[in-house]
């Protein structure tokens, strides 16, 4: 089973973001610049992610899957930090940074599956 | 003058009109997002169901749709004020305890009548079981917020 160094590397930047954003909401912090940042990491993340894989299948490599089932993966994950941004900072509670720490969680399953399509790997 | 003026104000305020808008507030705002999630991932897997695969399991498949279509209307619905929103919102998050519950006890009995996942079977075990804790979860938020009557004056 063949895992993709860009997963792990995703996997550790998307489930550090949840957990710093569901720690600040447990000491009842509202969205501040930390978990803010976090998310703005993922979302980063997912832009390089998308940039290799665009230079990665340019230089022939084989995608196991459906291409553009894996582009609709990316383009729809990369909307999620946008959206749970912009919800969360219309109100600024505790509860903010749960919807912000669901960012890193919801990224990362659709990392696996993006994963899933790309090498056939983590079969369920 | 002004020191009673402003004893008595509160008084004179009209009654508030029946206050629902909380529920889109503080834990409901993590609600309304996680139904969010839902929706957008529901609609995608039932778009990317009909448009590739639809003749195999047209039952499962359609039964997909209309899961994504209760998610989007229990989001909507969640995230509006007012009282028409939030019984809406109640028959929405009501059908999708009913789908999951009902989907999850047919993928059980007769797993040969609906042979492809959709977002409620097994009770939502391809999604951690969220799908059947996330409708209980909206029924109790909505309780707690349910519209008072107007006070009697």
């Amino acid at each position: 089973m063949v895992v993709d160094g860009f997963f792990i590397a995703g996997a550790v930047v998307c489930l550090l973001a949840a957990l710093i954003c569901v720690v600040a909401a447990v000491i009842k912090q509202p969205p501040n610049d930390i978990t803010i940042l976090s998310v703005a990491a993922v979302e980063l993340f997912l832009l390089v992610y998308g940039i290799a894989a665009i230079v990665r299948q340019a230089g022939g490599e084989a995608v196991a899957g459906e291409v553009w089932e894996f582009w609709g993966y990316w383009i729809t994950a990369l909307l999620v930090p946008i959206a749970a941004f912009w919800w969360s900072i219309l109100e600024r509670t505790r509860w903010s940074n749960l919807i912000l720490g669901a960012v890193g969680l919801t990224i990362f399953v659709m990392l696996v599956r993006m994963e899933q399509i790309w090498d056939g790997a983590l079969a369920v | 003058m002004k020191a009673e003026n402003s004893m008595t104000s509160p008084q004179e305020t009209p009654a508030e009109p029946v206050e629902t808008g909380s529920r889109s507030t503080g834990p409901g705002r993590l609600i309304v997002a996680v139904y969010g999630v839902f929706a957008i991932s529901a609609t995608a897997r039932a778009s990317y169901q009909i448009a590739t695969k639809f003749t195999e399991a047209p039952v499962a498949y359609l039964l997909s749709a209309f899961a994504a279509l209760v998610y989007i209307l229990a989001t909507v619905a969640l995230a509006k004020k007012g009282v028409r929103w939030y019984w809406t919102s109640v028959v929405a998050i009501s059908v999708e305890l009913l789908g999951v519950v009902a989907v999850g006890l047919l993928s059980l009995l007769d797993p040969a009548l609906l042979p492809e996942d959709t977002v409620w079977s097994g009770f939502g075990q391809g999604y951690g079981y969220i799908p059947l804790v996330l409708p209980l979860l909206g029924l109790w938020w909505l309780w707690r917020h349910r519209p008072r009557p107007e006070r009697m004056r």
